[in-house]
């Protein structure tokens, strides 16, 4: 089975509707090096469990959202709209 | 009177171990045999939670191949297929393999263009290919549609004779009386619950059933890479995804060679007993659940009928998904990783199974030598810091 994405701005909606935008990962900032910056690209917490995640609305509201899933039974815990209030380090 | 005799023997873990393999899929099972064989370590357990075979192992298509598209990766594959024609004999155990050959399939020239590519690299290193018409592909597939009826008709393809099929169970077996044989200790139903690392050196592994000392650990978890590898504090440059097949109804025998279509990204073969065995489809969402989706039957066979039209009202019986763990280039990750003494065998997308027996030989030899040998050096995952990426990039559509 599929799974179902409960838009904020749509409702719930199949999975298939949606791109994924991968894990939330923190970016190494400015100051990070090269090695950072390729951990940050490549490397993935990859967990069986509960995960913080990106995911694109692109058939639907065209909105980015912030959803809580546990990848070992795909349950959607939690989801939210993507807002610009997080902190960026300069 | 069928034989009564025991083709392997499951053991109890002991205390200690010259080395520990952590996973009973094709992977662990095949190191530890080519350890056993090739460097008389016997002394070895393979660990594994479920049964042998559980993850990837039994959850393939039974695809063996030799036609990548990285050419430093193509040795590798090479040396798969002769392992694996040589293993029945060896292991005195038929793996059922048929070297039936594959066809690949083009709609566009995009799609002529990357075969060509493929082809040359392949024809260069000596491995057998030719590109084919449409009338040509016919004359060895008659069932398939090459007129303008498809929605994007076939315009031409490739044969590669050296591939095919291999029994997948057969193999867990056939390795498994293999390891047996030579005093490999079997344990299923034995989890792994920590790894030790004391001043930067393994020095055992923790599991359900008590602790196990030994100077070499080797993770071969398939799918559950991750897991294992963040016990020794480790982040792998992986995500996991199900990617799911399914098999129809056995009908008579009408498909000899395995058919591979890169436009509708989908694949069939017929297996001895008649039914097609087609496949995949790579959901791009992490999950660690084996899950089918209707999307999936509904797709796939959208697709198998724009090539075989006469299989309509065919039915099908089973569906499954196996866990792929990707890594960002598509070629997988061997060598040695963190502390001294641990092993890491991850990162196989869609070639575990083909590889699982070069797998194991290469791995074998660089546990039992310390050395690296030369089909491997480049797969380490100090490539993902270094910038070293592999071209084998055949990734699913998101």
């Amino acid at each position: 089975m599929g799974f179902l994405i409960d838009c904020p701005n749509c409702g719930p909606r199949s999975v298939y509707e949606f791109k994924f935008g991968g894990e939330d990962k923190t970016p190494p900032g400015l100051k990070g090096g090269v090695k950072d910056w390729r951990h940050y690209f490549y490397f993935n917490l990859n967990v069986n469990g509960s995960s913080d995640e990106w995911w694109y609305h692109s058939g639907g509201c065209g909105a980015w959202l912030r959803v809580t899933r546990n990848t070992a039974t795909n349950e959607v815990i939690s989801v939210s709209r993507a807002s610009a209030d997080r902190e960026v380090e300069k | 009177m069928a034989s009564q005799k025991q083709l392997w023997k499951f053991r109890e873990p002991a205390k200690t171990y010259d080395a520990v393999i952590i996973g009973g899929g094709l992977h662990g099972l095949a190191a530890a045999y080519y350890l056993a064989r090739d460097y008389k370590m016997s002394n070895v357990a393979v660990l594994e939670r479920n049964y042998l075979g559980y993850g990837g192992s039994g959850r393939n298509t039974e695809v063996i191949r030799a036609n990548q598209r990285a050419p430093e990766i193509l040795p590798f594959y090479v040396q798969s297929n002769q392992l694996w024609n040589e293993l029945s004999a060896e292991l005195e155990w038929n793996l059922m393999v048929w070297m039936k050959g594959l066809i690949g399939l083009a709609h566009n020239d995009a799609g002529l263009n990357a075969m060509r590519l493929r082809h040359e690299t392949q024809v260069r290193m000596g491995i057998e290919n030719y590109l084919l018409s449409p009338e040509e592909i016919r004359k060895l597939v008659p069932s398939l549609d090459i007129t303008n009826n498809p929605a994007i008709p076939i315009v031409g393809g490739y044969h590669n004779p050296p591939g095919g099929q291999v029994r997948h169970d057969a193999a867990v077996w056939g390795l498994a009386k293999g390891c047996s044989k030579l005093g490999v200790h079997l344990c299923p139903g034995v989890e792994v619950t920590g790894i030790v690392v004391k001043d930067d050196r393994v020095t055992g592994v923790e599991t359900t059933k008590g602790p196990i000392s030994a100077p070499v650990v080797h993770m071969a978890p398939g799918g559950w890479s991750s897991d294992v590898a963040r016990m020794a504090g480790i982040d792998l440059p992986v995500v996991t995804l199900p990617l799911q097949a399914l098999v129809t109804e056995c009908v008579k025998p009408f498909l000899n060679h395995v058919v591979i279509d890169e436009l509708y990204f989908c694949y069939v073969q017929q297996s001895i007993k008649g039914d097609l065995i087609m496949g995949a489809h790579l959901d791009p969402w992490q999950s660690f659940n084996n899950y089918n989706t209707y999307e999936f039957a509904a797709e796939q066979a959208y697709f198998i009928l724009q090539l075989f039209p006469d299989l309509a009202h065919l039915k099908l019986m089973r569906a499954w998904s196996g866990l792929c763990d990707m890594t960002v280039d598509g070629a997988p990750i061997m060598g040695e990783c963190g502390p001294k003494g641990l092993f890491i065998d991850a990162g196989w997308g869609y070639f575990g199974f083909k590889g699982s027996t070069a797998c194991g030989k290469n791995m074998a030899e660089l546990i039992a030598t310390g050395r690296c040998p030369e089909k491997i050096k480049f797969l380490g995952m100090d490539r993902f810091y270094e910038g070293r990426m592999v071209p084998e990039v055949y990734l699913a559509r998101s």
